[in-house]
Formats: structure tokens, sequence, C-alpha cells
């Protein structure tokens, strides 16, 4: 009986592992089968951050992305290969996470079809899903991820993205000190995520035009991306008197550096927070301590290109909420990408590719096209927070508000 | 290179935040002490109670500083089922089996916590969060003040349970040896889960602080978690003013760290120490619940 | 030999080849016909056998020798970051820096073993738990590895099917391994040093050496696995290679699949990525589900998806047999 029983369990066990395994094959099969896509959809896929510390700019990118893509369906889709398709757009969120973006390009091109891809926000994110892009020859259209940390991840092939490049918004607030003649002490405070752009912007690019322009960098310090204290750091800036802080970090840190910095008693007089002080949750979670607080912008609704003013209309009457700049590259950049399909006519990557390249028209943004390096750059202003909101305080031709110094 | 002031703030400041920290790693200290347990939700339940902090303030406009006990009983009465039905059964399987289960209670409170709350970062916005205050030439958050005085408060106060109560004498009793506490009449079992609740009364008691000091996502309970790890073995497993200790010596080892090498190491610096201690000492710096 | 054990030998060779072949008949055919797989049933199939390899490796550590590990994602970084270093600066062939990689791993799991091992039971648990996090913060702030930007591979990028058939191979190391690991003496050193480590010392069991040697092979798989990863994704950085999320993982899978088990690690991956597939649009849902998964099981099923089956098929059996064994 005990002979039985030893036997018997053996096999089990190997019976439970084969029936387990053929289970499990079935049900791939089944998943790969029953997602086969519809032949006469064209399917673009984005992986965004919707949760997670970056999902203020996701929720832009939805909206920006969407808009572009509802309103090329309303005019009766795109024409590939002789037949007008509608286009559509399936959304994952990534949780700001780099890993998920990978898994989710990959899903999105392998098991949803998708033949071209929108990108995600801020370089790690973007990089990551650009990569996976990349390996699969499949087009990607990108914004929010700054040019330079774009171009050093990889000489893309596929990967194209249009926004500002980091010297510019660097020296933004230089020029703006120096248009406006602002009297400072001179003395600088960095303190920047060690993330990609943080250690362009931060460690490289305001240091170096720091000393151009005759200022003193008195502290340079970098943190983590998930840091939520900074009291160190602070009171050494403190302590050494800066006039002038300039912080590139996201929007959680941006908050807590700033509420940090009211509890320490550290009032300089000008406060450049780049990234972090874009989006509106920026304003809201700190109310009176935003005032003053300066953020390099590359567009508003003021802007002279077509459809600026009524896009951020449409956000508002849509949402009800304030709009931002980031609907209107996420915007912009899924009208490329549509109108590169429309004048590839077919859903073919490299005529997609091709296509892309060629692109040469004024969007919501601006004049947009590629160089060599697959970028387009966008112009900078400085912006700065007021009552609130958002305006423009430089440079003078496009002010939409005066410039309010020192910082309150 | 960093000036005298800037020390001088940051060990000031490092001193507070401990005393703050040493509230969040006492319910660790205690569930650890009493119930040997490794609770690997102590994060999320930190979290809990800055997430109700957060509501109670957005609902009814109550300050949560002054609201903090209310918080911790809610948190503690909604933990108590949780040891009841889910840990208690599993002490005959081994110290693992607790473990593990606290660690899926932790993954699936956190994610609940996304799918309700969103992963957004959250603050409790006060407006005493972002004042200093002047203690002659060095200057504290003054909300660290606060912090520091309420976190000693209430640890003395469950000092006092532990020490006066016949609670406490139970508890005393079934953490030096559960099975002659027993004989002697102690039910182990409502010790147990009362212990539990209180652990995570304490957390959320702290989490609230957190939350209106920083800010907190879902995922934000496992740094803390892994900061209280390193209290608890500085200050003695069950050993209450040690953790008071531990807390407010690595607070200012923290602050030492973040203004020599970068706020970005004050977390290693506490773990780093962790590590060190429990290798060369796991059972803390000062001798543990016994006494 | 008595008879007893005659047959437990010939049954346990029987399930070994048996187990052996349901692989092969899986995996073998995505190598073997070019087309029949698509690049994501290619890219599902890498997924299901890397992390098969992890929870071997983990299984291996924390089932059989009872060292319950939650810094698994310290291998797979360092793995991952090697094989990344290796392929950008030498022109060594793929195969050889994984292998290498692996020996890093193996590496470091030798270094931190003597601090990490005076810690017993619990507190090993939370000790590698903080190993994992330290390593991540220290990557993330130190400038010499890419900081938290990371690196970027520069070599040719891998196809899916390279992929597959690279960890198709460190899968089968995987499987011959943990076969010998759990079949020769060690298994009876491990599983002594697991339920008893003083009893064991006492009887002269080399404890630390068995620690050691199982730690340093279980390392040594993880990040070979890591490589692998890296190599896929061709680009690396702390919080996707170190972060939390690979421990906890492979954890998952191994008390999902059945810890201790030969094949619960098997079990417990193929679950996890179907899992993590059918919910890919609802992820917060996915990991909720996954913990209260764990629970239910811890609580229930200790051990774990094979456990459960094993118990359900010998009632089953005992009710065909009608046979009523005590």
């Amino acid at each position: 009986m005990t002979k039985l029983t030893l036997r018997g369990s053996g096999y089990r066990e190997a019976g439970r592992c084969l029936g387990l395994s053929v289970v499990a094959g079935l049900l791939t099969f089944g998943l790969t089968v029953g997602n086969a896509q519809a032949a006469d959809e064209i399917v673009i896929g984005a992986s965004i951050p919707l949760s997670g510390p970056l999902a203020g700019f996701g929720s832009y990118e939805q909206w920006g992305y969407k808009r572009a893509v509802d309103e090329a369906n309303r005019a009766g889709g795109i024409t590939v290969d002789g037949k007008k398709k509608m286009i559509k757009l399936i959304i994952r969120d990534d949780k700001t996470d780099p890993n998920v973006t990978a898994s989710n390009t990959e899903t999105l091109i392998g098991r949803d079809g998708a033949i071209a891809m929108l990108g995600s926000c801020t370089p790690p994110l973007v990089n990551a899903g650009a990569l996976v892009a990349e390996r699969r020859k499949i087009p990607i259209v990108t914004a929010c991820a700054p040019l330079e940390s774009f171009k050093a991840a990889h000489k893309w092939v596929y990967a194209w993205d249009l926004f500002f490049h980091e010297p510019d918004l660097a020296s933004a607030p230089f020029k703006l000190m120096k248009d406006f003649g602002a009297t400072t002490n001179k003395k600088i405070a960095v303190l920047h995520e060690n993330g990609p752009d943080g250690q362009v912007v931060g460690g490289q690019v305001w240091p170096g035009l720091a000393k151009e322009n005759g200022f003193e960098v008195v502290q340079n310090a970098s943190f983590p991306l998930d840091n939520t204290q900074f009291n160190s750091t602070i009171a050494e800036a403190k302590s050494k008197g800066a006039d002038i802080v300039l912080i590139m970090a996201i929007t959680p840190q941006a908050v807590a550096i700033r509420k940090q910095m009211a509890s320490a008693g550290y009032t300089p007089k000008i406060i450049v927070i780049e990234k972090g002080a874009e989006p509106v949750q920026f304003g809201e979670a700190l109310g009176k301590l935003a005032e003053g607080v300066m953020v390099g912008g590359y567009w508003d609704p003021s802007f002279p290109f077509p459809g600026a003013a009524d896009l951020a209309k449409a956000f508002e009457s849509e949402t009800k909420q304030t709009s931002s700049q980031h609907i209107a590259d996420t915007y912009a950049a899924a009208q490329v990408l549509l109108d590169a399909i429309a004048a590839a006519g077919s859903t073919e990557a490299d005529k997609i590719n091709a296509a892309i390249a060629k692109t040469d028209k004024t969007y919501v943004v601006g004049p947009v096209k590629f160089d060599e390096n697959h970028t387009a750059k966008l112009p900078m202003v400085e912006m700065q927070w007021q009552n609130g909101k958002q305006v423009i305080v430089w440079p003078k031709a496009n002010a939409t508000a005066t410039f309010l110094f020192p910082a309150p | 290179m960093v000036s005298l002031e800037a020390i001088a703030n940051s060990v000031a400041s490092g001193f507070l935040l401990g005393g703050i920290l040493a509230l969040t790693a006492l319910g660790l200290s205690i569930v650890l002490g009493v119930m040997r347990l490794v609770n690997l939700a102590h994060g999320v339940f930190l979290i809990a109670g800055a997430y109700v902090g957060f509501f109670l303030l957005q609902a009814t406009g109550v300050d949560p500083i002054i609201a903090l006990v209310p918080i911790g009983v809610v948190i503690g009465a909604a933990a108590l089922p949780v040891q009841r039905f889910l840990l208690e059964p599993l002490t005959k399987f081994g110290p693992e089996a607790p473990m593990m289960t606290t660690f899926g209670i932790a993954i699936v409170l956190e994610n609940l916590f996304v799918l309700y709350f969103s992963a957004d970062t959250r603050s409790i916005e006060r407006d005493y969060a972002t004042v200093p205050l002047l203690l002659g030439p060095v200057s504290v958050p003054l909300v660290y003040v606060f912090g520091f005085v309420i976190s000693v408060g209430v640890i003395l106060i469950v000092h006092a349970i532990v020490s006066w109560t016949s609670f406490g004498r139970d508890l005393r009793a079934s953490a030096v040896d559960p099975g002659a506490a027993a004989a002697v009449g102690v039910d182990v079992r409502r010790v147990h889960a009362l212990t539990f609740a209180l652990g995570a009364a304490c957390a959320a008691a702290g989490g609230t602080l957190i939350g209106i000091i920083f800010s907190f996502t879902p995922a934000s309970g496992a740094n803390y978690l892994l900061t209280d790890f390193a209290i608890v073995v500085l200050g003695g497993m069950g050993n209450i003013f040690g953790t008071l200790v531990g807390g407010i010596l690595l607070g200012v080892l923290q602050s030492l760290a973040g203004v020599t090498l970068g706020d970005g190491y004050r977390d290693l610096v506490g773990l780093v120490l962790f590590l060190a201690v429990l290798a060369v000492r796991p059972q803390g710096l000062f001798r543990g619940h016994a006494a | 030999m008595t008879q007893k054990t005659a047959n437990l030998r010939r049954a346990v060779r029987n399930v070994e080849q048996l187990a052996g072949i349901v692989i092969a008949a899986v995996f073998v055919p995505g190598i073997a016909l070019p087309n029949l797989l698509s690049d994501y049933e290619l890219q599902i199939g890498f997924r299901i056998m890397l992390y098969i390899v992890l929870a071997e490796a983990w299984n291996l550590l924390a089932g059989y020798c009872g060292l319950v590990s939650l810094g698994s994602a310290s291998f797979v970084g360092v793995g991952a970051y090697v094989l990344v270093g290796l392929l950008n600066h030498t022109g060594i062939p793929v195969p050889m820096a994984v292998g290498i990689a692996g020996l890093a791993g193996a590496a470091l799991a030798a270094v931190v073993a003597p601090a990490v091992f005076r810690l017993r039971g619990l507190y090993f648990t939370v000790g590698t738990l903080a190993l994992g996090e330290a390593l991540r913060m220290l990557m993330i702030n130190v400038p010499w590895f890419g900081g938290a930007t990371g690196l970027f591979l520069h070599v040719d990028w891998p196809s899916s099917r390279e992929l597959y058939i690279y960890v198709f191979g460190l899968l089968c190391v995987t499987e011959v391994t943990l076969s010998v690991g759990t079949r020769s003496r060690l298994s009876i050193l491990m599983r002594a040093v697991r339920d008893d480590e003083d009893a064991a010392a006492q009887v002269g069991v080399r404890a630390f050496r068995v620690k050691l040697g199982t730690f340093m092979i279980a390392s040594f798989l993880m990040s070979a696995a890591g490589a692998l990863q890296a190599y896929k994704l061709a680009a690396v950085e702390p919080y996707g290679m170190f972060g939390l999320q690979w421990s906890v993982d492979v954890l998952a899978m191994v008390i999902i699949g059945g810890m201790g088990l030969r094949y619960g690690p098997v079990v417990g991956a193929v679950f996890v990525v179907l899992l993590a597939e059918l919910l890919a649009d609802y992820p917060e849902l996915h990991v909720a589900i996954t913990g209260l998964i764990l629970i239910v099981l811890i609580r229930f099923a200790p051990k774990g998806l094979v456990g459960l089956l094993g118990r359900i098929s010998s009632l089953l059996a005992r009710r065909l047999a009608g046979v009523h064994l005590v």
C-alpha cells in the first residue's frame, strides 16, 4: 500500500505539472488569438503616467492625445491603402515606472497591434518606451522629454521628440535677470534631482551658465527622485545666503522643497523650479507659497500659433480644470504622427517613419521640423506663478504680466 | 565647507524629527517585542493613518493634529480583525507565515489605496507646517516642535499603559514568556490582538504627523518601514524609551548624513546603520522589553 | 536500500523525466519552428521562462534551505548592470557575459554572507530586505554607474527569438541545477539546516558552508536572469533593476506555486505571468489580487497551488480507490 502512495504521489505531481502547463498553453493561445486586431482600424498606442508622482503630467497628456485622435476621427479618419480608416488610441497607465512603460509598450505593439506609438513623459519613462519601440522598429513620436537627455539615450531611428532644449530652459532665468536688471547678491544654490534631466540641467548647464554670467554657485546638491526630506540641503543653502535658488525636481518634490524652505525660514529673492512647478497641482498644493515661483514654459494660450487659445478654452470647458502647457505639446505630437500616417498613406512602419522625418508644419506649439537627431525644438519663455495662475514674464515681448521680484 | 550654522540647524531638526520617527516606530517595536511578529504591513498602517487624517481635514476641516488619538483608535480597531482572523490562526505555522501574511496585507492595502485614492502625492495642508521657529541662532520648522512634543506625549502615554495598567502587566508577561503567562491566567490571544491594534494605532498617529509635515503616496510606507526597523533595532525590541532614544539618534545621524553627503543619503545611512547593528548586536543597543 | 527507498527513487526519477519532457514540449517548439510563435508569444515565453529561473533559484534558497530572502533584487540588479558593462566595453559573446554576470552575483553573495548569515530566521529576512534597498539607494546616489539615469546598451539589440533561445538555455541550466541540488546529499544538508540549524551543527553539518553554497548558487541564477532581462531592455537603471518589485514577485511566485516543492516555482511563475497578462489593463487590481491570493494560500494552502492540487488529487485517489489510508 505504501508503494502505491509513493509512486502515485510522484505521478500525481507530474500530472499536475503537465495539466497546468497545458492550461497555460491554452490560455496563452487564447490570449493571443482573442486579441487579433480589427483590420479596419489604425491602432496607436500610448503608455503614460496616469498615476504615481507624475500623474499630473499624465492627465494632460491623455487629453492632448485623445483630442487629436478624436478630431481626426470626426473628420472621417485617415486614408490608408486607399481606404478611410478610423484611429483607435489605446492608452495604458505606466504608473510612473519605467519598467511598466517598457512592458506596456511591448504589449501595445505585440498584443494590441499598435502600428505607431505616442510617448510617455519625462526622460526615464520616455526613454524606456522609446527603446522598446526602437527595438520593435515601430515609430514613436513623443513630447515631454527634453532634447539633450533624449539624444543622450540612443541614436534614434524610429523615435522622434518635440520639446524644449535644456540650454534654452537653463539660460532663460539668466537672460531674464539681465533684461530686468534684477539686483541680487549673485549667489546661486542649485538643487536638482539626479535623474537624466536633473543631471543635465542642474549638474552641467546651470553651473556653466552661472560662471559665464558672473554668478557664484555656492551650492550644488542633488537628490534622488523619491526623496521627501530636504532639510539638510535647505539648511545649507540658507546658511550660504544664496539669493537665487534654481531647482529641478518633479512636482511632489517641488512642493516639498518649497514648503520646507518656508518652514526653514529661507526666503531667496528668485526661485526657479523647473518641471515640478509646471502642472496646476503645484499651485493647488502650495496656495500662497507658489507666488513668485518661476518656471520655464514652452507654450501658453497667448502664443500666436494656430488654435492655441482655442485649445486652452476647450480644455477648460471640457474638464473644468485650469489648462496647462502639457496639453499643447502632446496634442501637437499626436497630430504630427497622424499627419505622417496620412502622408504615408500606409500603416507600414518605415513609410510612416519616413513621413515623420519630412514633417515641416506649424502646429499649436509652433513650427515643428525634426533635425538629424530626430529632435524638434520648441521656443522657451519664462513663466511665473501669480495669484494661482501661470503668467509669462519673459521675454518682454510675449509677457502677459509684470515680473514679480523679489519672490514674496 | 559646511557651515556651523547649517550643521546646528540640521542637528536640531534631526533631533526633533527623530522624536517623530520614534512614534512611527513605536508600534513596530511593541508588536515585535510582545508577539515576535515582524509586521511588514506597518508601513501601510502609517499611510492609512495619513489618509484618514487627510480626508478628515477635507471633510470636516478638523485639524488632524488634535485628532491623532481618534485616528489611531480607528486604525487600531480596523487592525483588530486582521490580527484575529488572518494572523492568529497562523501562529502554529511558525514565525514566517504570519510575516508573509502581513506582507500580503501590505501589498493589498497599498494597491487598494492606489485604486481608491490614486497614486497622487498627498499632503495634509496646515499653515503652521511652513513656519520656522527661531531658537536663538538655530531655526527649526515649527511643526517639528509640535510633532516632537506630541510624539513624546504619545510615547509617554503608551509607556504608562504598559507599565501601570493591568493590560500592560499582561502584555509584559506575554512578552517575556507566553507559556508561563497563559499558565497564570493571562489571555494571551487577547493580549496579542490588542497589542497588534495598539501597534497599528501608534503607526497611524505617526503617519498622520508625517502627512502634515511631509507628503505621502500609497507607496511611501515602505521607506518608513525600513527606517522604523532601524530605530527598533537601535532601541531594542519592545523597549519603549529605547525606541525614543533610537529614533532621536537616527534622526540626528540622518541629518548629519544629509548635510555632509546629500539628502539622498539619509535613508541609506539609516539602512547601513540598521545592518551594522543587526549584524553586531541584533537585540538592540539597549536591553529589550524584559525590563 | 529498502524497497521503499528504491520505489521513491524510481518515482522521483520518473517525475523529473516527465517534468523535463513537459517543459521541453512547451518551450522547444518555439525554437524549433521559427514562425510558430508571434513576437508577442515569444515575449511571453521569455517572461515565463525568466520568472521560472528566478522562482526556482529562490525556492532553492528559501524553500529547501530555509533562507527566506527579500533581497533578490540585489542580485537581479547586479547581474543586469554587469552584463551591460561587459557588453558595452568588451566584445565577448552574450552567453559568456551572462555567465560572468551570474558569477558576479555569486561573488556578491559570498561577500555579504558572513554578515548576513549572523542573522537568523526573521532577522535574516528583514536584513536581506534592508540590503536590497540599501544597494538600490546606493546605485541611485553614486554617479559611477550612471546614477539614477543608469546605463544604455550600445551594442546591437537582440531579437525576440534570440532572447527566447538564451533564456531557454538558462532555464535548462536551472532545471538541471535544481534537480541535482534537490536529489543529492546537498538537499538533505539543506533541509537539516532549514529545520534546525543548531541541531544540524551538532551532528556535524557545516551549516555555514551549506548556506553559503546554496546562497551562491541561487544568486548566480538570479544574476544570470537579471543579465538577460537587461539584454532584453537594452538599458538598466536602479529603480527598475534593483527595485523591490523583483523581490516581491519572486516571493509571490514561489509561495503561490508551493515553497519547498520541486515544481512549485514552475507553476507559480506560469500563474503569475498569466495573471499579469489577464489583468494587464488593471495593474493595481492585479497586485492587490496577487496579495489576496498570497494571504489566502498561506492561510489555507501553505504548500501553494501544487500542494493544494496534491491534496485534492490524493482525496480523489482515495475516493476512487476506496481505500482509507491512515
